[in-house]
């Protein structure tokens, strides 16, 4: 409403500002798109550009720095090449797909909870997950990792209270004092998928919560009478009328998710287990550890940047689509 | 549909950040260039200036006295006031992979001699040749400049030699009635016994496989006269698949896999092994003198310096293991603005006079022939006196760190014959691969 006012106000003859209004919106734009030019446009067109150069220390040092040489595809060919590579794109996509996956199960379970809750107990509860939600994620990776921990963790302390018959029959061992999590990828993945879920379930449940409360009450009541179960009215009520809140609850997911990166640095207690490294890890060992490979270390950005577009860009037209057709 | 553009315009945004987020490859640190200061225009030569100084490793009490005299002196000489800044060993690569990006680096600092040829290549130090071959300096013993000096010019002048030896609990010891060890046999003996007595969860010898886990692994390689690649000609070879470096590679993975070491702690570092040391949670482990006052720090002084001693790492083919030659340089930053007092410093604390104190507060062996030679009846040192007469290095390349700590090649290998994920065969044959082609690019 506010912009018309102002379309409006200049429209008076006696204060002719001269800016015809339909520019204004673009001028009311420019300072937005400035920054986000600065911030972003530049450093990806730069990291782009990165990506086909060997670019160490020598180029990017402040006094005198070295013209950066051109080394066309190399970067991308001896990425391909490399086995940490396809190890980490594998973890990338398997976490990503599971943790996407719980988050939204976990959360949507928790914000159906909270719609039947009192207005105290939900007010508490939502509280009470928020600070999990704003834990900062490398006191996440610390909390989780002593909670791994083999010896003084939580985790082996509390599978230590099963009773032997069930421990051994679920996991095939009775002692657990002094197994390590966070040695292999496929338990670190453990730790780390507990550990993000922890943490981005509750803005999942509130989301969530916010769009149960706009579903009016009269569906459900019709619901009732024509005898339907909770399980079918989620279905056929709930879930349809939320699609719009799960598909961006998704894809704001999928980008989280496949970004995780100082969870997992701390799980591992710093990038040498290059088996457990993701993506991100990856990029990051390449371009920062000594010797710096920043161009390496840019292409495989670049890589996890095209598959988070072709991964999103997907979704995003299944939704296109299906809404389409309704 | 409008919540349908919203979605779209939503994850649009979203990607933005997150090509931000996994994109960002452009460091630009600001320049923090306060050193260089107008001149006064009386008084010492250089009144008025600051030079930025970093030691490597902790704090401690005396290696501060240490600095506190050191830079007292300098400032008497010359008129300048000394910033000093402590950088922990585990962070130092990345923290002068930042100075050398960014901009805002030391003017002098401390380094390792096995890192002088890595930062070398990257440009990151100047050349101090003429500084070598004049005064007190010239002294020093010109096969201690092996890592220092490429291309004919030398980058950083030893300060203090360091070699390894096993740090072990004096007090445990006696109670527990266990001989100092002579072979490595007894070193597990012990290793067990102190298991059995102080609990499951203590080290008996704690395994290394963090970035500074080749000191460990070296040794035991060495004293089964294996290395890690030899130069032929122009190129390296690795010898990571030799039976001589297999031998040597199984006894340190031996560590965990024969329970001496807790399977949980595979990427542990020096610095991680001395904080559980200093909790009782460690028995034995490989390492130099310096970290006695940070263990007596970590435990709140419960652990004090008499409590503990060293012994020679034993080879398990008899004797003592060759221990990884290490030393300590002193060097001038590549972008330092003050080069002739960075220069002037480095002159002061190499002399005879500052090189022994610096060695002999931070337990480390000194560079001055006729100060070494004193040292050989002192019952302290001479564990350490006597792994320097056998001390070995590694490759000396400037790729070295890269395979040795950054891709943390051999940590690797040795996690996957632990986890029973390759035999010692493989995962040798695989890393041997490796180190060639880190070495060689």
């Amino acid at each position: 409403m506010t912009d018309t006012s102002i379309a409006r106000r200049s429209h008076r003859p006696q204060k002719a500002s001269g800016l015809n209004p339909k520019y204004i919106p673009y001028v009311l734009l420019i300072p937005g798109v400035l920054v986000m030019v600065a911030l972003l446009l530049y450093p990806m067109i730069q990291a782009i550009i990165m990506s086909f150069q060997k670019v160490g220390i020598p180029q990017i040092r402040e006094v005198n720095p070295k013209p950066a040489d051109w080394v066309g595809w190399e970067n991308y060919t001896k990425i391909f090449e490399n086995d940490i590579f396809w190890s980490s794109l594998r973890n990338t996509l398997v976490f990503a797909f599971v943790t996407v996956s719980l988050t939204l199960i976990v959360g949507t379970g928790v914000g159906v909870l909270l719609q039947q809750l009192s207005k105290r107990m939900s007010t508490i509860l939502i509280v009470g997950i928020m600070f999990a939600w704003a834990v900062p994620p490398v006191a996440q990776g610390v909390i989780w990792r002593w909670l791994f921990d083999a010896e003084a963790g939580i985790v082996n302390w509390a599978l230590n209270l099963l009773p032997d018959f069930l421990a051994t029959a679920l996991f095939g061992r009775a002692d657990w004092t002094g197994v390590p999590w966070l040695n292999e990828a496929y338990t670190v993945y453990i730790a780390l998928i507990m550990t993000v879920v922890w943490a981005s379930f509750p803005f999942v449940a509130v989301s969530v919560l916010a769009g149960l409360k706009s579903i009016p009450s009269e569906l459900y009541e019709a619901a009732r009478v024509d005898g339907s179960g909770p399980w079918r009215t989620f279905r056929s009520v709930t879930f349809p009328l939320l699609k719009p809140v799960f598909a961006v609850l998704t894809i704001l997911s999928i980008i989280w998710d496949f970004k995780v990166f100082s969870q997992l640095y701390v799980l591992l207690n710093g990038p040498t287990n290059r088996g457990a490294f993701n993506l991100s890890m990856f990029s990051y060992a390449e371009a920062f550890r000594a010797p710096p490979k920043m161009g390496s270390g840019a292409a495989i950005a670049v890589i996890l940047t095209i598959i988070l577009l072709v991964v999103t860009a997907f979704y995003v037209r299944q939704m296109v689509k299906s809404e389409d057709v309704q | 549909m409008k919540i349908v553009k919203i979605v779209g315009l939503t994850a649009a945004l979203a990607l933005g950040v997150a090509a931000c987020g996994g994109g960002e490859t452009t460091e630009s640190a600001p320049a923090a260039t306060d050193a260089a200061s107008a001149p006064a225009a009386s008084g010492p030569k250089f009144a008025g200036q600051t030079l930025t100084m970093w030691r490597l490793g902790d704090s401690n009490p005396p290696a501060q006295a240490y600095m506190d005299d050191l830079n007292a002196e300098f400032q008497k000489q010359t008129g300048a006031t000394v910033k000093l800044e402590w950088i922990p060993w585990p962070q130092v690569n990345d923290k002068f992979t930042a100075a050398a990006a960014g901009g805002a680096g030391p003017d002098v600092t401390e380094i390792g001699n096995d890192q002088v040829p890595l930062w070398v290549s990257q440009e990151a130090l100047s050349p101090i040749t003429p500084l070598t071959s004049a005064g007190e300096l010239a002294q020093i013993p010109k096969n201690l400049f092996g890592l220092e000096t490429i291309d004919g010019e030398v980058y950083a002048v030893p300060w203090g030699a360091g070699t390894r030896a096993v740090l072990f609990r004096k007090d445990w010891f006696d109670e527990l009635k266990i001989e100092v060890p002579k072979t490595w046999d007894d070193v597990v003996a012990a290793a067990k016994k102190i298991q059995d007595e102080k609990g499951k969860d203590v080290d008996g010898f704690a395994f290394n496989g963090g970035s500074d886990a080749n000191h460990l692994l070296g040794a035991m390689a060495w004293s089964e006269g294996g290395d890690y690649a030899v130069k032929e000609g122009d190129k390296w070879v690795g010898k990571l698949a030799d039976p001589t470096f297999k031998a040597g590679f199984e006894t340190y993975t031996g560590l965990v896999t024969g329970g001496l070491s807790g399977k949980a702690r595979l990427t542990q570092n020096t610095t991680d092994i001395r904080t559980r040391f200093a909790n009782d949670k460690v028995g034995m482990y490989l390492t130099a003198s310096w970290d006695i006052p940070g263990i007596e720090q970590d435990s709140k002084g419960k652990v004090k310096a008499d409590q503990l001693a060293f012994f020679p790492l034993p080879a398990k083919t008899g004797g003592e293991a060759p221990a990884f030659f290490g030393g300590n340089d002193i060097a001038v930053w590549g972008t330092t603005k003050n080069a002739e007092l960075s220069s002037e410093y480095i002159k002061l604390a190499t002399s005879k006079q500052w090189a022994d104190r610096y060695a002999k507060d931070g337990g480390l062996l000194p560079v001055y022939p006729d100060t070494l030679a004193a040292l050989a009846s002192d019952p302290v040192q001479a564990p350490f006196a006597a792994a320097f007469a056998k001390a070995r290095s590694f490759p000396a390349d400037p790729n070295w760190t890269e395979a040795g700590e950054t891709k943390a090649v051999l940590q690797n290998a040795a996690r996957s014959v632990i986890e029973g994920k390759a035999s010692a065969d493989e995962a040798l044959a695989a890393a041997n691969k490796e180190l060639e082609e880190i070495l060689n690019q």
